[in-house]
């Protein structure tokens, strides 16, 4: 084929710029530690990329969930537990007032601590949130757990105004965990302690009497019964968080793995890298090199 | 004498060949020169007779080195070039600024979507309902700002074909007046390969803009028209193409021919002009239409489920987004506050969450996007992505063909009509000795005459 003249000229250029453009792909590819800049790059690989990306945020978002609701559940179980303290003492006063050996004075101070003790539990069972919001009212959590009517008789002064609902939290695609306890049995055991109160603080109280004694040994047999469901529920919360701990582990290996498939996926070998940018630099090179040469030959030097 | 005669016109050819050869060498560096020879023939004898040799050399004219076949190819190959060419800064930008950290709306989701997950741990929690607003109104952000990009494009879109046509009527205006003067030169038998030339490179120029079919005519002129078969130039008359705006914001071509007024069709036109409609009806408007599809499914999902809810004070639920479906911009609710989000299923239940986890199942729901049929709400972003990045590598491989193709082609060219000076210098010496020799021979021819004036004395 005849060559021109100056097609050397646009041989060369063409082929500076394409090399230049090789080259400068590669430095970016270096500078940015990633394989694929734009998803033309590699557009199968961006969609990957993509979805592993978003997976990792909402990983990373349910285990955030997964941290707020252990830390939830830990403030729960820590209040049953005063709760549970509590009942325990209440036990063993109901015992000690059972005893027909004690003083009727000795009952009337008895009773002074069983007060104290019903109020305790009452707090204790009202507990709200930084927000004000009652954390054993179910789904109910603008009103009480239990409401308190002094004006009303004793035995009837305790209502449970909340709802024994589950509030469900989002800690995996598709899996919820109830975030709160319902304290729906205290009210009644309260009612039935503010009867043997009542009967315990009157002057010259006669355990004897087959009304106090029956009301006492009702009392007794429903603190030992809600005692028992405070260690259940305790229970529970222990075994959710052992579950939501799992998960959390099970979360954190699926973001580990999801982060070395997008490593894979998306970074940059930089021996390969390297070994290309030396290969583009030396056949620049040699091109330029070439070119010098055949330029340098003209037959008008000669003639 | 004859013989006398006989070299002078060997040194006149001698000469014109000299000239031919020293404009080829001026001109080895000019774009779109083609390069000419001198074309010798011999002069038959006048005078009857078995000795006539003849009467010397003429140069009848020049030889013009070139292929029309070529000049054809290099002129469709540089169609295809601007067509895939003027598509690529467009392409890249949406790539760039979709796959960007801070427009993506992969990204705004998530965070929208994980402002929900995290209220769901403590729906009544004033800070955590706020945080859904503000990534509302940052998703929204986004949105509008996807959309605004897209649009801008679509305007400098506009704005480069505008410049497009006003050079397309620039070059057939002066393809038709270099038409009229190449005619006028062949009628006088004026040489007109300079003309030619320049209407030549006149017609490739034209041909970046827009694919053309070019047929010769008998007088030495060239008829231009689009692919269609719509005129742009016939002889000396030179068409008038122009922009009409349409109702829906796109603009159509017509032609105005002598009197005569065409309508072009938009698909199939090639070169710039076709690549930008290209890009605008196949990659630009689809992406604003499924951008905007998503922006009205989200809206009306969530403000359905809303709906569908209670806040925590009791009352219905109300609209979080607002979709203007006339510019395709999303916003949030102006006033809404965080304990107005109905995330109850019961009015009476505050702290019940059931129609949140209703609202952050919408992510998973699939909902019919306008272009890509019914997907995934989070997958949305992520195929329009992979689409427009096949796009983009399609275009950039076929533009990739096309410069390979018009290098080929204008290699081809070079090869037959440009210059090299090495053979030029060939030339030269030839031709000098060529010019040297007739001149000898009319020494010769003198001391042939001296001699016989010689001999009479």
């Amino acid at each position: 084929m005849r060559i021109a003249s100056n097609q050397f000229h646009i041989t060369m250029s063409t082929s500076l710029q394409a090399a230049t453009a090789r080259v400068e792909k590669v430095l970016t590819q270096m500078a940015y530690g990633q394989r694929v800049l734009l998803p033309s790059d590699d557009p199968i690989s961006s969609v990957r990329l993509a979805r592993l990306d978003r997976e990792e945020a909402a990983l990373r978002q349910y285990r955030d969930n997964v941290g707020s609701l252990m830390s939830r559940q830990r403030q729960s179980e820590s209040i049953l537990d005063s709760i549970s303290n509590d009942m325990l003492q209440l036990q063993d006063l109901l015992l000690f007032a059972a005893d027909g050996s004690n003083s009727s004075a000795d009952v009337n101070a008895v009773s002074g601590s069983l007060e104290s003790l019903r109020d305790s539990v009452l707090a204790f069972a009202n507990t709200r949130d930084q927000e004000g919001r009652y954390l054993f009212s179910g789904t109910a959590s603008l009103s009480p757990t239990i409401s308190f009517d002094p004006a009303a008789a004793p035995g009837a002064r305790y209502t449970f105004t909340g709802n024994t609902q589950q509030q469900m939290v989002v800690v995996g695609e598709g899996i919820t965990q109830p975030a709160n306890t319902s304290l729906d049995d205290l009210a009644a055991m309260l009612n039935q302690l503010d009867l043997t109160i009542v009967d315990l603080s009157a002057p010259g109280v006669n355990l004897s009497d087959p009304g106090v004694r029956g009301r006492l040994v009702a009392t007794t047999d429903l603190a030992d019964a809600t005692f028992d469901r405070l260690g259940e529920r305790i229970a529970r919360l222990g075994g959710q968080q052992a579950l939501l701990n799992n998960l959390d582990g099970a979360h954190a290996n699926i973001s580990l793995s999801n982060r070395q498939a997008a490593l894979t996926l998306g970074q940059l070998d930089y021996g390969d890298a390297t070994v290309k940018l030396q290969a583009y630099n030396t056949s620049l090179q040699a091109t330029q090199k070439a070119y010098a040469k055949i330029t340098a030959f003209s037959l008008f030097d000669v003639i | 004498m004859k013989i006398q005669q006989i070299a002078l016109s060997g040194a006149m050819a001698a000469q014109a060949a000299l000239n031919t050869t020293s404009h080829n060498v001026a001109n080895a560096m000019t774009p779109g020169f083609t390069r000419q020879g001198a074309l010798f023939s011999a002069v038959g004898p006048t005078a009857a007779g078995a000795a006539g040799s003849g009467n010397g050399v003429r140069v009848p004219s020049l030889i013009r080195f070139s292929d029309g076949y070529k000049s054809h190819q290099l002129w469709s190959a540089a169609s295809e070039l601007g067509r895939h060419e003027t598509v690529q800064p467009y392409l890249k930008q949406i790539e760039q600024v979709m796959s960007g950290e801070g427009s993506s709306l992969n990204k705004g989701l998530d965070a929208f979507f994980g402002a929900l997950n995290a209220a769901s741990v403590d729906p009544n929690s004033a800070p955590l309902r706020q945080q859904i607003i503000t990534e509302a109104e940052a998703l929204a952000q986004r949105f509008n700002g996807l959309n605004q990009v897209l649009l801008n494009q679509r305007l400098s879109i506009g704005q480069q074909r505008g410049a497009s046509v006003t050079q397309i009527n620039n070059l057939a205006e002066q393809i038709a007046r270099l038409n009229g003067e190449i005619t006028a030169a062949e009628s006088i038998n004026v040489n007109p390969s300079g003309l030619v030339d320049e209407r030549d490179l006149r017609i490739d120029e034209l041909s970046q803009l827009v694919g053309l079919s070019v047929v010769d005519q008998p007088d030495g002129s060239r008829s231009v028209s689009l692919k269609s078969g719509v005129p742009l130039v016939a002889g000396g008359v030179a068409g008038r193409m122009a922009l009409v705006n349409q109702l829906d914001g796109s603009q159509a071509i017509e032609v105005a021919f002598a009197k005569e007024s065409f309508k072009v069709r938009t698909e199939g036109l090639a070169g710039q002009l076709g690549g930008l409609y290209e890009f605008e009806d196949g990659v630009l408007m689809p992406t604003v239409a499924s951008i905007a599809s998503l922006a009205e499914e989200l809206a009306t999902r969530v403000n359905g489920q809303l709906a569908a809810g209670f806040a925590p004070d009791g009352s219905p639920g109300t609209d979080l987004f607002v979709f203007n479906g006339a510019n395709g911009l999303l916003s949030v609710r102006p006033g809404v506050t965080g304990d107005e989000l109905a995330f109850s299923s019961d009015p009476l239940q505050a702290g019940n969450s059931d129609n949140l986890l209703a609202i952050i199942g919408l992510q998973n729901q699939s909902v019919p996007i306008a272009g890509l049929g019914t997907v995934r709400m989070g997958d949305v972003y992520t195929q329009l992505l992979g689409g427009i990045g096949i796009r983009s590598q399609q275009s950039q491989a076929s533009f990739d063909t096309a410069k390979t193709v018009r290098d080929q082609a204008q290699q081809s060219w070079a090869s037959t009509s440009s210059v090299n000076t090495d053979e030029e210098a060939i030339n030269l010496v030839q031709y000098q000795q060529m010019y040297t020799a007739n001149m000898k021979v009319i020494q010769v021819a003198g001391e042939l005459f001296d001699a016989v004036i010689g001999s009479l004395r």
